[in-house]
């Protein structure tokens, strides 16, 4: 079992952030900063058979979320001993989908960064795998070469709630993803629920050349239709995006990763009608971001540049258009086999017309100072 | 018998002279010998990759997988000279695996992907692999004519380029210098990340 604790010293400027009621785009702002919880997390796995392990994220964020501790992931990984060259593999439960080239430690933690991407926050916002992922990986050792290339594909649902909070905010920069039974944000969105009888589903490759050079490619749709809701008033959100990205690793100490993130979320019945009211709440999305890092000794430097957009087409409470891109300087220093500092600087910078009917500025810059003291452990059980 | 005796160095080397480490010598006499007893043979796990990367070992000969990583590995082969799957499980204790088919065997990890090693298992009752210059010595040879080969998964040239027969006299040090004309495939340089996972 793999365990974290996370504190930090926040020091913020700028508007409320959405995690408070406003449409800032950062986890913490002027009314919440000082020492903070970052995150606290177990994760536990177990083997089950030789070929079947369990794995499962507990999380607690120190935040107004309705459970104090909530799990984030929760799944089955079954890898069959390869006969062939193909290694097969299937994970069944709840679990990230395989997008982020940051995020590549326990718990989906950002091993570059203390704030993921745009891209990546967003994922981890509102998206989960709750379903069955089915890989394929032709490796290609056994014959001679130094890499492997992947497909991926995947059934699943609960995952229809996934654009409101891109339609509501945009895309936002924070190391705070949804945990299963929670919520998020200020009006509380929770995410993960079936609303109509359609499976998700997403497509995917990845592509890694001798342990420098990893591509990956994914195409997600669930399939929601726009026009069904819930008794209970939740309404179902048509997402569909492709991602695309590489990380390449050329030494022993550069790290440089690029990732693309572009499409669309809809909600409501399709209409020809002129009011807004009457049509269908239209909104495309695209984002991308370059990060650089340096690694050496017990030391870690990384610097990226975000880059991101949404743009309403039809429907009401409009023009939900945002446009925005951010800089991120982070400094991460290991202290042993336990403890790790970091520290980052995180300036956003937004355009966004729906902060006006708060009263807040329509442009806005977000800042952050972040200082995260981590303790880490391992138990073997 | 030990008067006929001789030595053998062979120096394997790259295009540009550099020794090649950890390629599988191993010579065919003239004249058969009777095989040698099976002997135990280890390859390691540490920093999630094989240790050696390149084994040679005889027919009949096992190899114990001691797994002194921090982590659990799951050993398999899918090759036709030894399919076997062996979890090596922190803790636990590990049998060793016996390989009694000539041939080579591509060693891979069901948990570590990019994990790869190489048992090559020779009839030949003279083997070994060179040392980190590319050396490799064989003492007390009897007197005779030798087939001798040399193999590496990284070595791009053609084997009947990579054997030659050597003729060993009684009291007497031969060597024999075998350079590479096409350069060496990539070898996985496995850097032990921190604290990578991998989703």
């Amino acid at each position: 079992m793999d365990g974290d604790l996370d504190v930090r010293w926040v020091h913020a400027s700028g508007e409320p952030s959405f995690m408070n009621g406003g449409l800032g785009l950062t986890r913490w702002d002027p009314e919440h900063e000082g020492i903070e919880v970052g995150r606290a997390f177990l994760a536990p796995n177990w083997r089950v058979t030789d070929i079947v392990s369990a794995h499962a994220v507990i999380d607690a964020y120190g935040d107004h979320d309705r459970n104090p501790v909530d799990l984030s992931e929760l799944y089955v990984d079954i890898r069959p001993f390869p006969t062939n060259s193909i290694r097969w593999r299937a994970r069944i439960g709840a679990f990230y989908m395989p997008v982020s080239l940051e995020n590549r430690a326990v718990g989906w933690t950002d091993v570059y960064s203390i704030t993921p991407s745009a891209i990546n926050t967003w994922i981890g916002e509102e998206f989960r795998t709750i379903g069955t992922e089915l890989e394929a990986r032709w490796l290609g050792a056994p014959s001679g070469y130094l890499g492997d290339f992947a497909l991926v594909g995947a059934a699943y649902g609960w995952n229809e709630p996934a654009g409101q909070l891109i339609a509501e905010r945009g895309f936002a920069l924070t190391d705070r993803p949804s945990t299963l039974f929670g919520d998020l944000g200020s009006p509380p969105m929770d995410f993960y629920h079936q609303i109509d009888h359609n499976p998700g589903y997403y497509g995917g490759f990845s592509w890694r050349h001798h342990d420098r050079l990893e591509v990956r490619a994914l195409r997600y749709d669930n399939r929601a239709d726009p026009a069904a809701s819930t008794q209970s008033g939740f309404y179902a959100w048509r997402t569909r995006f492709s991602s695309a990205g590489a990380r390449f690793e050329p030494g022993e100490h550069w790290t440089f990763i690029a990732q693309y993130l572009d499409g669309d979320t809809a909600i409501g019945a399709a209409s020809d009608s002129m009011n807004p009211f009457e049509q269908q709440f239209y909104l495309t999305f695209h984002a991308a971001f370059a990060l650089l890092s340096f690694e050496w000794a017990q030391d870690r430097l990384t610097a990226r540049y975000d880059d991101f957009h949404t743009h309403q087409l039809s429907g009401p409470f409009g023009p939900r258009d945002q446009d925005g891109h951010a800089f991120t300087l982070d400094w991460t220093r290991e202290l042993g086999a336990h403890w790790e500092f970091a520290t980052e600087w995180l300036r956003v910078r937004s355009r966004f017309p729906p902060r006006a009917l708060l009263g807040d500025p329509i442009l806005d810059t977000d800042s952050q100072v972040q200082l995260a003291l981590r303790y880490r452990f391992t138990l073997a059980w | 018998m030990s008067s006929a005796a001789a030595d053998l160095s062979v120096m394997v080397l790259d295009r540009d002279g550099k020794g090649v480490r950890e390629a599988v010598v191993t010579l065919v006499p003239a004249v058969p010998v009777a095989a040698p007893s099976p002997k135990a043979a280890v390859m390691d796990q540490r920093h999630k990759a094989f240790v050696p990367g390149v084994l040679a070992i005889a027919v009949g000969d096992s190899v114990e997988f001691p797994n002194n990583d921090s982590v659990s590995h799951q050993v398999y082969s899918f090759s036709p000279a030894k399919r076997f799957k062996l979890p090596l499980y922190k803790g636990e204790a590990h049998p060793p695996v016996t390989f009694d088919k000539p041939g080579l065997v591509v060693l891979g990890c069901n948990i570590h992907d990019a994990m790869v090693g190489y048992i090559y298992v020779t009839p030949a009752p003279y083997f070994g692999t060179t040392d980190a210059a590319g050396g490799f010595a064989v003492k007390d040879l009897p007197k005779g004519d030798y087939q001798l080969a040399v193999w590496s998964p990284y070595i791009a040239d053609a084997p009947p380029s990579l054997t030659r027969v050597v003729h060993v006299e009684a009291n007497e040090s031969a060597s024999v210098r075998m350079q590479l004309s096409l350069p060496l495939r990539a070898r996985p340089e496995p850097r032990p990340r921190r604290r990578i996972w991998d989703y």
